[in-house]
């Protein structure tokens, strides 16, 4: 079969089953979307743990007057003095407590007004209750246990916190995120092989005179089923196209204009994941959906295709 | 050209023999009919020689091809020996008469040169010339019979194999075109023709297999459709 007529031959066969074709670039398109925000949600995951691990601290929370529960605290709200311990005890605790800051309870009030400022229980919530802190950065950030047993139960110390633990909240939420994804990818994975299939049985049905003139003057099967292959991995690129600029799209304003300006505003914590990622498994999403396709094109032209 | 050895046939087996220990000999150059009432095993036979059908026992040589031998993956190197002509015409109804016989030399992979003219070569072997541009439906049905033989004959196997070829025709339409079958055998390919047109038959003397629930019960020379009962 010369390629000139193997074009003519897919061309033919695209027109004639337009709708078809149609709805299997869009499953492929909504498929290959899934998996790629699956795929870029672990990779977030990946690019932020570095940075947010590095950046978390640990902080000792210090006795106000509402806390009396603390072993620590018995004596009411933290005095001088035992701040002055506290910050003692941290330099000697160095090499591994590499940075420390303190925040006065003003200052925490004031971060606490900002950051609430949309809620009306602000108003509620009296100075002296928001409790003044060590803000603690580790060498080795697993060692948090050091720091909680030398200070839980210091004098003028309310509470020892790792924010390692919000943090890995935010990494399981981000983590099931992307399971969801994929789970939801596979299963329109599958409804993109069912589509394909039963897409190869019409379409093989329409043109069971020619297939069966082809084999009848004989046509090898690799040439009788080439067509129809052929058309499925354009049908399949076509959707991976839409899929990829879908994502970009998505990554393009979504993730990098709207979400980082968002986050940045508040911390100006969070790496996100860009173009680069994107580019990074694009290759992957193209190369898996000519292989789905062909693959499911030669199972179903085997079962419906007579060579 | 054409060998079977004790060859038999079943669909199921719970069925009876569709082919029951046939021996045939077509030699090449031959034109034979094959004759018989419908359920005989004249199209059963037929699709033992193309391979669509495998026989249940027994041997079957085609073209220097052993049948049982060969490897399915070699099966269309069979099929372009073998022409192939059948009584509902099988024209594709959207190309032209001469895309109708391009389409076999497309699909094999001729050249366009080849295609230019071997086309309009045969269209003019089976007396269609100028009808090229025709579309199916604006054909009689003997000159679709004659665009599918046109098409059987393009790619020149050796042997053209014709199932009831004339069976949608009338009388004198059904002459021509065994007529052109005839041609096409003097011209050295080997004709195998299944049917149960008894004029034909007789008008034309030649070799006659007459089949019988399965059974060869008569190989004769320059036959008729029945054997001649002396007096």
């Amino acid at each position: 079969m010369r390629p000139g007529f193997l074009l003519g031959e897919v061309g033919n066969g695209l027109r004639r089953n337009f709708s078809m074709f149609v709805s299997v670039v869009l499953v492929t398109m909504v498929s290959l979307f899934f998996l790629g925000v699956g795929l870029l949600a672990q990779a977030q995951v990946s690019t932020a743990k570095g940075e947010w691990y590095d950046r978390v601290q640990v902080s000792i929370f210090l006795c106000t007057p509402d806390s009396t529960d603390a072993p620590g605290c018995t004596a009411g709200a933290v005095t001088p003095e035992q701040r002055d311990q506290i910050e003692s005890d941290l330099q000697g605790l160095e090499p591994l407590v590499t940075e420390y800051f303190y925040e006065s309870n003003a200052e925490a009030y004031e971060r606490f007004t900002e950051q609430f400022r949309n809620s009306s229980a602000l108003e509620s919530v009296p100075q002296e209750s928001i409790p003044a802190s060590f803000r603690v950065n580790l060498s080795d950030p697993s060692r948090y246990d050091v720091i909680r047993a030398a200070f839980e139960q210091a004098p003028g110390v309310d509470s020892v916190e790792d924010q390692r633990e919000v943090v890995d909240r935010l990494f399981a939420f981000l983590g099931a995120l992307s399971w969801g994804a994929l789970a939801l990818a596979v299963a329109m994975v599958v409804c993109a092989v069912l589509l394909i299939s039963t897409t190869i049985r019409l379409t093989a049905w329409t043109r069971r005179k020619e297939t069966a003139i082809q084999r009848m003057v004989g046509a090898s099967a690799f040439s009788i089923r080439l067509p129809f292959i052929l058309e499925t991995v354009v049908a399949a690129l076509l959707g991976a196209a839409l899929a990829v600029a879908l994502l970009w799209a998505t990554v393009r304003f979504g993730i990098s204009g709207f979400l980082s300006e968002l986050l940045a505003g508040e911390s100006g914590l969070v790496s996100l994941v860009g173009e680069r990622d994107l580019w990074l498994i694009t290759p992957f999403l193209v190369g898996g959906a000519v292989l789905l396709a062909v693959v499911t094109a030669w199972t179903a032209l085997r079962r419906h295709v007579r060579v | 050209m054409i060998t079977m050895e004790r060859v038999s046939l079943r669909y199921a087996k719970a069925d009876p023999w569709a082919l029951d220990e046939v021996d045939l000999d077509v030699r090449r150059g031959e034109f034979c009919f094959v004759v018989g009432e419908s359920g005989s095993g004249k199209s059963s036979l037929l699709r033992l020689v193309i391979l669509e059908q495998r026989p249940s026992r027994g041997r079957v040589l085609v073209a220097g091809h052993d049948l049982g031998e060969l490897a399915p993956r070699r099966v269309h190197l069979l099929r372009r020996q073998i022409g192939t002509v059948f009584q509902d015409f099988r024209l594709l109804s959207g190309k032209t008469v001469h895309q109708n016989v391009a389409y076999v030399l497309q699909v094999l992979g001729a050249s366009r040169h080849e295609i230019r003219q071997r086309v309009p070569e045969t269209l003019d072997l089976v007396g269609l010339k100028g009808k090229g541009r025709r579309l199916p439906h604006e054909l009689s049905g003997g000159e679709q019979q004659r665009v599918a033989i046109a098409r059987a004959m393009v790619n020149k196997p050796p042997i053209l194999l014709a199932d009831e070829p004339t069976g949608n025709l009338d009388p004198d339409t059904s002459e021509e075109i065994v007529a052109i079958l005839d041609r096409i055998n003097r011209a050295g390919t080997t004709v195998v023709m299944a049917t149960h047109d008894t004029t034909i038959v007789d008008h034309f003397r030649k070799r006659v297999v007459q089949l019988q629930d399965g059974q060869v019960v008569r190989d004769q020379a320059e036959g008729g459709y029945r054997q001649a009962v002396l007096p």
